[in-house]
């Protein structure tokens, strides 16, 4: 640790002096076999330990915690020395924090941070802090500055040297622009890119729409061909756009019913949820189940027999000798 | 383009002739054309007048050799925002920090802004009120200068600007003693000569992460729309000293780690190197 005596303050010296006594005498347990370093002897060890400033046991060198210097009295002193009291006019100093962030409250954003400290490592908050802080310090001068007759807008024609060359200025405004045309055209160059996948979208919904429409046709020709139908309305295509769409429909109602009963018969037989074994077969709900109840069936009396009859029945025997004997 | 010597009598020189007013125009060179006086001749209400220029600071703005172009910028900028600067040249690295103080007082000057530049890498910024006065060292980092192309604003050479310090300065005695050396030195004296009589930019200094940020804002409208001009810093305390450029250290910043602390050595950097190229 260098010791300057320029930087050290009276106070601290006496510390400073006992501290590097501790650390030596640390220093001197570590390196124990090293006689040339000791500065103090046995006998001065022997007292610090008695005394208690030594403990027992392996004594590790550790590094002396760097004082900072923080002399607070002399840096008021110091202040109330230097300081010059002058009228505002003189120093236009204003301090304040930064200006309400009416953007970002609005769209209930940002969470400020409790005790106002920014973070400094997120560029656009800290940016925007300080612009706020600026924006506070410049709407609380201008009253102020009226007040003392110091204009803050020049004049038209008040023609003076600025910080930053017309040429300059000039550079900036072409980059600007440039940005703008750049950002223009990306977005141009986007809006063409969805368009032309849009559009692919949309063409192949038209094929596949024409698609369909050739095969509903082919197969209506091939009906019409294999004598299903002996109507030619397929031919006149769009006409019966209605008319057919009822069709369709009522052709698509049958086509649910139709099968969907023996589906239903199969899956309650052999799928999941359907008879299982070694159920009873006439149970009080199967008894009071009366849905396979059909009036029509049970009702006609003999209704349809005649013709029936006829295609089975075959005479009997002595009605089969008369018509041999007779024939 | 005809140059004319601005009256520096002002309303109150009775019986003088009035005399044209002194422009530097610009590239059009069109002469100003400035608020009429009551005479037939074309006055500026002077802003300076003698007698009214009491607060008589002076910065002197220079540096040591070896910086780069990015510090030389940034320094020709701040000789650029504050009319009350003055140059000098550069200060070779052999002779010790309190050469800087006869300098200053050859120049009478009573503040300075030295710039010290280490290993061609790291920039150090001494400010200091000569020749009593207390000083502070600081690393400087985060340069950017009033060239770049994304600092659109612009201000009047030489116009005054208004301070804007955040809270905090007040609330630690090394701040609040810093604060007011910044006032000092970058405030531009009332009717210094090479001054603007208006007020359209706003330095901000804040300290966020233990460091202090500088900006720099053109005030465009008086709704308080604000255009950054540059240059912008910020700055890294390393310590305050109770004299210019030596003396007792007042306050030293524990949580400064030097930059060859925190970059890593070159040997260190070959060996790195030789590994990765095995």
């Amino acid at each position: 640790m260098v010791v300057d005596s320029g930087t050290m303050e009276p106070a601290e010296e006496q510390q400073q002096e006992q501290e590097e006594e501790e650390e030596e005498e640390e220093e001197m347990l570590g390196l124990d076999s090293e006689e040339e370093n000791s500065e103090m002897s046995d006998d001065e060890l022997q007292e610090a330990f008695a005394s208690g400033l030594l403990k027992p046991g392996m004594n590790v060198l550790v590094d002396q915690p760097k004082k900072h210097v923080n002399n607070v009295e002399g840096m008021k002193q110091c202040l109330a020395d230097f300081r010059k009291d002058l009228p505002w006019v003189e120093r236009l100093v204003l301090t304040n924090p930064p200006a309400e962030d009416v953007l970002s409250q609005a769209e209930g954003k940002v969470p400020k941070p409790a005790n106002g400290d920014v973070n400094a490592d997120d560029d656009f908050q800290r940016e925007m802090f300080f612009y706020r802080q600026a924006q506070a310090t410049v709407l609380e001068a201008l009253p102020l500055l009226s007040k003392h007759g110091i204009a803050t807008k020049r004049p038209e024609d008040y023609f003076a040297e600025m910080a930053k060359s017309d040429q300059h200025m000039q550079k900036i405004r072409k980059k600007l622009i440039s940005k703008q045309m750049i950002l223009e055209k990306s977005e141009k160059a986007k809006k063409l890119r969805e368009q032309r996948k849009f559009g692919k979208k949309v063409q192949v919904e038209v094929i596949q729409k024409r698609q369909k429409e050739k095969k509903a046709m082919m197969t209506a020709v091939k009906r019409y061909q294999k004598g299903m139908t002996d109507k030619l309305e397929f031919l006149e295509g769009d006409k019966k756009q209605p008319g057919k769409d009822s069709a369709q429909g009522s052709k698509k109602a049958a086509a649910k019913k139709g099968p969907n009963a023996k589906r239903k018969f199969k899956d309650q037989k052999f799928g999941f949820g359907g008879k299982k074994s070694g159920k009873k077969w006439n149970t009080k709900e199967s008894f009071n189940d009366v849905s396979s109840f059909r009036a029509k069936v049970a009702n006609a009396k003999g209704g349809k027999k005649g013709k029936g009859g006829k295609q089975n029945k075959r005479p009997g025997k002595s009605v089969r000798k008369k018509m041999k004997g007779r024939s | 383009m005809s140059a004319f010597k601005r009256k520096r009598g002002g309303q109150g020189a009775v019986g003088k002739k009035a005399k044209k007013a002194k422009v530097v125009a610009d590239r059009d060179g069109a002469p100003s054309e400035t608020e009429q006086g009551t005479k037939n001749e074309v006055t500026v209400p002077a802003p300076v007048s003698s007698g009214k220029w009491t607060n008589k600071e002076r910065v002197l703005i220079f540096s040591s050799r070896g910086i780069n172009f990015r510090t030389r910028h940034l320094m020709q900028d701040l000789r650029t925002m504050m009319p009350h600067s003055k140059a000098d040249t550069k200060m070779d690295r052999k002779d010790k920090l309190f050469v800087v103080n006869e300098v200053c007082e050859i120049k009478n000057c009573n503040k300075c802004l030295f710039f010290e530049a280490k290993k061609k890498q790291d920039l150090y910024m001494w400010i200091a009120n000569s020749p009593h006065g207390p000083s502070a060292k600081f690393l400087v980092q985060n340069i950017h200068t009033l060239a770049e192309l994304k600092m659109t604003g612009n201000c009047l050479k030489g116009s005054r600007p208004l301070l804007s310090f955040d809270p905090k300065f007040d609330k630690e005695p090394q701040f609040a003693l810093l604060k007011e050396l910044f006032i000092q030195t970058f405030s531009t004296p009332h009717y210094h000569p090479k001054s603007q009589p208006f007020v359209d930019h706003v330095y901000t200094f804040t300290i966020a992460d233990n460091r202090i940020w500088f900006r720099n804002y053109q005030i465009i409208e008086e709704d308080a729309s604000l255009v950054e001009i540059g240059p912008r810093f910020v700055l890294n305390l390393i310590k305050v000293f109770q004299g210019s450029f030596g003396g007792p250290t007042l306050y030293e910043n524990p949580d400064f780690k030097s930059p060859n602390m925190v970059k890593p050595s070159s040997c260190l950097l070959k060996l790195y190197a030789w590994y990765f190229c095995k």
